[in-house]
């Protein structure tokens, strides 16, 4: 593209509604114009329960990113998460006809279109189909298999998909303030754009994106999408179980969660007490650093265990030579790295948004990984599939996506 | 060692007698009868004059008034060791025929380094147990006293059945860094005296779980290490945890966090005769989480007539630290500390018992958050605690009126909070909008 293209993210999150505005620069990175920012409002596990709300939080954002970038959004990528997207891998084959037995742009859409032919819940829909890896006649490991000869085509894909309805509630928040949206991203998938680079995805690596209200995981094994998927745990249930356990309100809890809080146990001396200064509406305590710090350790310690758990019947961990990436506000955490580490005995490092320039304060923080990502994404849709938007008007189907990157390599 | 030493044979009650060597350990000898410690007779035993005439003990000896002319052994071990054997017959004599003696002595100086070994000596052949409990002088005291003050040690160890080795240096934690000099010294003091009066007590003490002298031994013969020594007490609604986080806050036991590396613990708690089981269980898991997974747990569990009394949590440890082999004396003869000494093992290992206890209690009583109402009368809670125990564990003396418990945590049955009214999340039939800790307590 010779013309620098503006690119925005769009997420609502849990805890905030975030939209980044982006120019694509030629070299494949971006380049941060602005982020606008709203605390989000009637948006619960990743979910929106209250549309009104989050409408307004939507328009909010928008209008500060306007502001902060000076440009007009039309458009809108769109993040989308919750626990109702599941994800898993087919593999689609097709004949190549015996007069040309070379493989075409034609056959490579009909191995996907079988891929995709399968049994779905019927309010659920396919939003990513991603290439893993092609056959040629059982020949393994083909990455681009246009123009080879052969009889035979199989390829893997990894197929995301979720409830209909559930995902056009939050496209339909997003049009309410007249804007277009030009494709929903699965979260993880938009996060892992940043957090990874091209060799961690080919060494394997598993990105742990935990948010308000959901987190978002995501493995590349040998450069591809292996698995996926959303468990509907986030720092939200830690706010919560810092509220019930030391019973104190959850806007409290929060504050807690974030200056004092750590995950780490043994670390404060016994009895140790953190004052809580009287508030309106609340008349003070004391409460244990142990017990908050506990309370933590139990949560964060029982989500890595539930992802091991969900991982270990699909990918097995040697695999993954990079080790775990973790983002998201969660990241932020004290003490989190420590807990990864002895739940998935790999390395674990806490990262952010790479290869991208830009208001540092908006890259750094860990919270915009996934926006950020969504801007990287429509970038490499848009510069390495240019026919993306044909394939689309073509199809007819609005949640059909090939990934930008495995396809074309 | 000894085939059948006397202290074991006896029905009577122990004859404790306390040894203050030197001015340090006179010093502590009188604070200890002072501070109205009963149950034991003190000597007190010192090359000088002046320290033996203010000191309050009833029997006192004075070391080799020729070889000092009662001037003290102005720090040399040398002096006070010609002192000790010029005086070995008085000493002999005022050592006549105790069951335990403890030694308190601090090493560094003339006298209780001089003289500690021929003491130790002397009383071991009496036959009594002998627990020396020495203190080593604080590092800025010199190199040389330090010497003085292991070379004593060595020599007492290699009589004495148990040494508790206290550091100086640690100790001075206890006090503020500006803190006067004599608070300093006393608030060292009144530890070791705390130390001391807990033996006796948790030794002497009625309860349905006795800590016996075999336990004490071999706690304290675990290793040649540190020796960690913690005593909190408290009263009111809190008084399980409060209690246990004063016994913690000891320097001895660098809040807490030394108990990880102890061998072997005793434990002993002794409270009002409403001290209830899950107090009992709260304040040993609390331990339990501390130290490590090897280590070797002596609970004892005593009850005092007195209602007021509050409870008390005291925790004596040994690190690892070099073992020398001292042989534990033979425990085979007192079987009638066999049953008990076995229950706490019991008692401790399995964990969710008690849990289950405070689950049900928490079904009954949905709204335990005011402060508790006047007692009313709740005898189920011990009573199937103790049922699914040996009827050992069981005080025989039932508290009439059980108060009930305010817990730090205390939860309606299903607290997801914030995520009340949406939809839950539900993974492997557990609801994950449950706090972890709450779902984790389940049994």
């Amino acid at each position: 593209m010779a013309r620098k293209e503006i690119q925005v993210g769009l997420e609502i999150g849990t805890t905030k509604v975030c939209a980044v505005v982006a120019e694509c620069q030629e070299n494949g990175g971006i380049r941060i114009l602005g982020v606008g920012e709203t605390p989000s409002r009637g948006v619960r596990k990743g979910e929106i329960v209250d549309f009104e709300n989050a409408s307004n939080c939507v328009r909010d954002a928008l209008s500060d990113a306007e502001e902060k970038s000076d440009v007009e959004i039309e458009s809108v990528w769109l993040a989308v998460t919750g626990s109702h997207i599941r994800s898993f891998n087919n593999r689609g084959s097709a004949n190549i006809p015996e007069e040309s037995s070379e493989i075409t742009e034609e056959e490579i859409q009909d191995v996907e279109f079988k891929a995709k032919e399968i049994s779905l819940p019927k309010e659920n829909a396919i939003l990513h189909s991603i290439i893993q890896h092609y056959y040629v006649d059982g020949q393994e490991g083909v990455l681009n298999p246009v123009g080879m000869l052969g009889s035979r085509l199989e390829a893997d894909f990894h197929i995301i998909h979720g409830v209909t309805n559930r995902i056009q509630n939050s496209i339909r928040c997003v049009k309410e303030c007249h804007i277009e949206v030009e494709d929903v991203v699965v979260s993880s998938l938009a996060s892992a754009q940043v957090v990874l680079g091209e060799n961690q995805k080919e060494s394997g690596a598993l990105v742990i994106d935990i948010g308000g209200g959901v987190t978002d995981y995501i493995v590349y094994l040998d450069g591809a999408v292996r698995h996926s998927g959303v468990l509907a745990v986030g720092g939200d249930h830690i706010t919560n179980d810092i509220s019930i356990g030391l019973r104190i309100p959850i806007t409290r809890a929060e504050k807690l969660k974030t200056e004092e809080g750590s995950a780490e146990l043994g670390k404060s001396l016994p009895g140790e007490k953190i004052v809580l200064k009287n508030d309106t509406g609340f008349s003070g305590k004391e409460v244990e650093r142990e017990m908050l710090n506990m309370i933590m350790h139990a949560r964060l310690e029982e989500l890595f265990v539930l992802l091991k758990k969900r991982l270990s019947g699909e990918v097995s961990e040697h695999l993954i030579g990079a080790g775990v990436m973790l983002t998201g506000g969660c990241s932020q955490i004290r003490g989190i790295r420590g807990i990864a580490e002895s739940v998935f005995g790999m390395p674990v490092h806490l990262t952010r948004a790479q290869a991208v320039s830009g208001p540092t304060s908006a890259y750094e923080n860990p919270q915009f990984s996934t926006c950020i990502g969504l801007a990287k994404y429509a970038q490499a849709v848009r510069s390495e599939m240019p026919e993306s938007s044909f394939l689309k008007g073509f199809l007819g189907n609005f949640f059909k996506k090939i990934s930008p990157f495995s396809s074309r390599r | 060692m000894i085939s059948f030493p006397k202290y074991l044979s006896q029905t009577q009650p122990l004859r404790v007698c306390l040894v203050g060597l030197g001015n340090a350990g006179v010093n502590l000898a009188d604070r200890m009868t002072m501070s109205g410690g009963s149950g034991f007779e003190t000597v007190a035993i010192n090359s000088d004059q002046h320290s033996l005439a203010t000191s309050v003990s009833p029997v006192k000896v004075s070391l080799g008034p020729l070889a000092t002319r009662g001037l003290g052994a102005g720090g040399d071990p040398e002096i006070g060791m010609d002192a000790a054997r010029e005086s070995l017959r008085e000493i002999e004599e005022a050592l006549a025929a105790p069951d335990i003696v403890f030694l308190c002595a601090g090493l560094g100086g003339g006298t209780g380094s001089g003289a500690g070994g021929l003491v130790a000596e002397v009383a071991k052949q009496s036959g009594a147990l002998l627990i020396a409990a020495v203190t080593t002088p604080f590092s800025f005291e010199g190199r040389r006293r330090n010497l003085q003050a292991e070379a004593a040690l060595q020599e007492i160890r290699a009589h004495a059945d148990a040494v508790i080795h206290f550091e100086n240096d640690r100790m001075a934690e206890l006090s503020a860094p500006k803190s006067g000099v004599t608070e300093t010294f006393s608030a060292c003091d009144e530890l070791l005296c705390g130390c001391l009066s807990a033996i006796t007590r948790l030794l002497s003490a009625p309860g349905p779980l006795g800590i016996g002298l075999p336990d004490l031994l071999s706690v304290l013969n675990t290793g040649t290490g540190r020796c960690l020594f913690g005593t909190g007490a408290a009263t009111g609604d809190n008084r399980a945890h409060e209690a246990l986080e004063r016994a913690l806050k000891s320097p001895l036991l660098d809040r807490g966090h030394l108990l990880d590396e102890a061998a072997s613990l005793l434990v002993h708690l002794s409270g009002p005769p409403s001290l209830s089981f899950s107090e009992v269980s709260a304040i040993m898991q609390e331990i339990g989480r501390q130290g490590s997974e090897g280590t070797m747990l002596h609970l004892g569990v005593s009850t005092t007539p007195d209602k007021n009394a509050p409870v008390l949590v005291t925790i004596l440890a040994k690190t690892e630290g070099t073992t020398i082999s001292h042989e534990i004396p033979s425990v085979r003869p007192q079987r009638s500390q066999e049953p008990a000494r076995h229950v706490p093992a019991r008692l401790v290992s399995p964990e969710p018992e008690p849990i289950l206890d405070l689950e049900t209690e928490k079904e009954e009583e949905p709204a335990p958050e005011p402060p508790p109402p006047p007692a009313p009368p709740r005898q189920p809670k011990p009573e199937r605690a103790t049922a699914t125990h040996s009827a050992k564990s069981h005080p025989s003396t039932k508290p009439p009126q059980e108060k009930i418990k305010q817990e730090t945590l205390q939860f309606e049955p299903i607290a997801r909070g914030r995520f009340e009214k949406i939809e839950p999340t539900i993974v492997e039939g557990e609801d994950l909008d449950v706090p972890t800790f709450l779902r984790l307590k389940k049994p």
